[in-house]
């Protein structure tokens, strides 16, 4: 450092550190003097005194607010490899529609071909329900996967005190199959049974009950159906 | 959640980016994209440029959560000096070949809304003050630097002295500003 010209004494190293700070060092200066700041803590504590000192002039940044086309083109960016970023997981997709079951199903028939390189065999054998019931609030969409797994979204619905959500697969004239009791307003999936599998497919239908915390006690639905719908082939 | 200060709220919300927290990362632009889009519009002043940059400065921010250490530095200055440092580059990537400086465009500096002005009145107030015991033109070429990314050839043409002239008023208000600054 001190074979600059103007001999860098210590108010001259600390104006230079303050230059790099306010960005005023041209390309090459810039990067030297960053190299200096790694291998110097003196210098480096010489930073952050004009980084701490100058940021409340950060206050007359204006805010803009940029166009909403960014954020998604940031995770697409970032994201864009990731498995798990479907459409399905867009709760917000889900929750803006409106829930005519038919709508719905067209919608996901529609959404899933668009996806990246879709299994044909999984496409095939892929089901959908839209669960509903008059007087009550609670609507769910699932979605059969074609490999045992049923996915849930909660579209709307609250919690009732010291109550759960049970949900039941109904199949011809047999009693209901209970598949568990499931999260209100959330994300879930239920891995299908034997006993459900053997009868599944289209027409099957999946019904919601309101029972006593941890689930109907005896296996047999006891409260009111807040919300079912038939399985559709996709 | 509701009881945290803005500013842990934000802290919270990078400390969870660092931990791949996508959700926290939505809110985080939510929270903070229409500030930083202001910093690096203002620096860019090229509305094309600057939608790039912001989508950049949130990569970065993304990728380099883990190094923000909490308490050393408020989060929105840390994201603010991501956002700036970024622009700052590019401004400095392109300044060889852009020797022509008269046609800078001027954006209309927006006065600081009052609210956020009475947030960092406190802290603001001593460079503030400090700024205030520059002879004027000198505070105005401090502030043009950090707010609008001006460069020496810049502040120079602003201000109508030689670069050489500028760089020397420059440098001995910076040691100055640093003298009141740690008073």
């Amino acid at each position: 450092m001190s074979q600059t010209a103007d001999g860098e004494e210590r108010g001259g190293r600390e104006a230079l550190v303050a230059e790099y700070v306010l960005g005023l060092l041209g390309p090459r200066e810039h990067a030297r003097v960053a190299a200096l700041i790694e291998s110097d803590p003196a210098l480096a504590a010489e930073r952050d005194f004009w980084l701490a000192r100058l940021s409340p002039l950060d206050a007359q940044f204006a805010e803009q607010v940029p166009p909403a086309r960014i954020l998604p083109a940031v995770e697409r960016r970032l994201f864009a490899d990731a498995p798990r970023s479907t459409w399905w997981d867009s709760l917000a997709l889900w929750r803006g529609l409106a829930a005519g079951a038919l709508a719905v199903a067209v919608l996901a028939v529609g959404l899933n071909v668009t996806r990246p390189a879709p299994d044909v065999s999984a496409l095939t054998t892929q089901l959908v329900a839209a669960l509903e019931e008059e007087g009550s609030d609670v609507r769910f969409i699932a979605l059969y996967d074609g490999e045992g797994t049923v996915r849930l979204t909660a579209l709307s619905g609250s919690e009732t005190p010291d109550k759960d959500l049970e949900l039941w697969a109904i199949q011809g004239d047999a009693a209901p199959i209970s598949m568990g009791v499931i999260p209100v307003n959330e994300r879930s999936s239920v891995v299908l049974s034997e006993r459900v599998l053997e009868g599944w497919g289209q027409g099957s239908v999946l019904a919601i009950t309101l029972e006593p915390k941890g689930g109907a006690p005896e296996g047999k639905p006891t409260g009111p159906v807040v919300a079912k719908g038939a399985v559709h082939q996709i | 959640m509701s009881t945290q200060t803005p500013s842990a709220e934000i802290a919270d919300l990078i400390a969870r980016c660092a931990l791949r927290d996508r959700q926290a990362f939505r809110t985080l632009y939510g929270r903070t994209s229409a500030k930083l889009f202001g910093v690096v519009l203002r620096i860019l002043r090229d509305r094309a440029e600057a939608e790039e940059a912001i989508q950049e400065v949130y990569i970065k921010i993304w990728q380099r959560a883990d190094r923000y250490v909490a308490g050393n530095t408020s989060p929105i200055s840390w994201l603010v000096a991501v956002a700036r440092n970024h622009a700052l580059d590019i401004v400095r990537a392109r300044r060889p070949q852009a020797d022509d400086l008269d046609v800078a465009a001027d954006i209309p500096d927006a006065a600081p809304d009052p609210e956020r002005r009475m947030q960092s009145s406190e802290d603001g107030e001593r460079i503030e003050h400090c700024l205030s015991i520059l002879e004027a033109d000198r505070a105005d070429a401090v502030r043009g630097a950090y707010l609008d990314g001006y460069s020496y050839e810049e502040l120079a043409q602003r201000h109508a002295v030689p670069i050489n002239t500028m760089r020397t008023w420059l440098r001995r208000s910076l040691i100055k500003l640093r003298e009141c600054l740690s008073a």
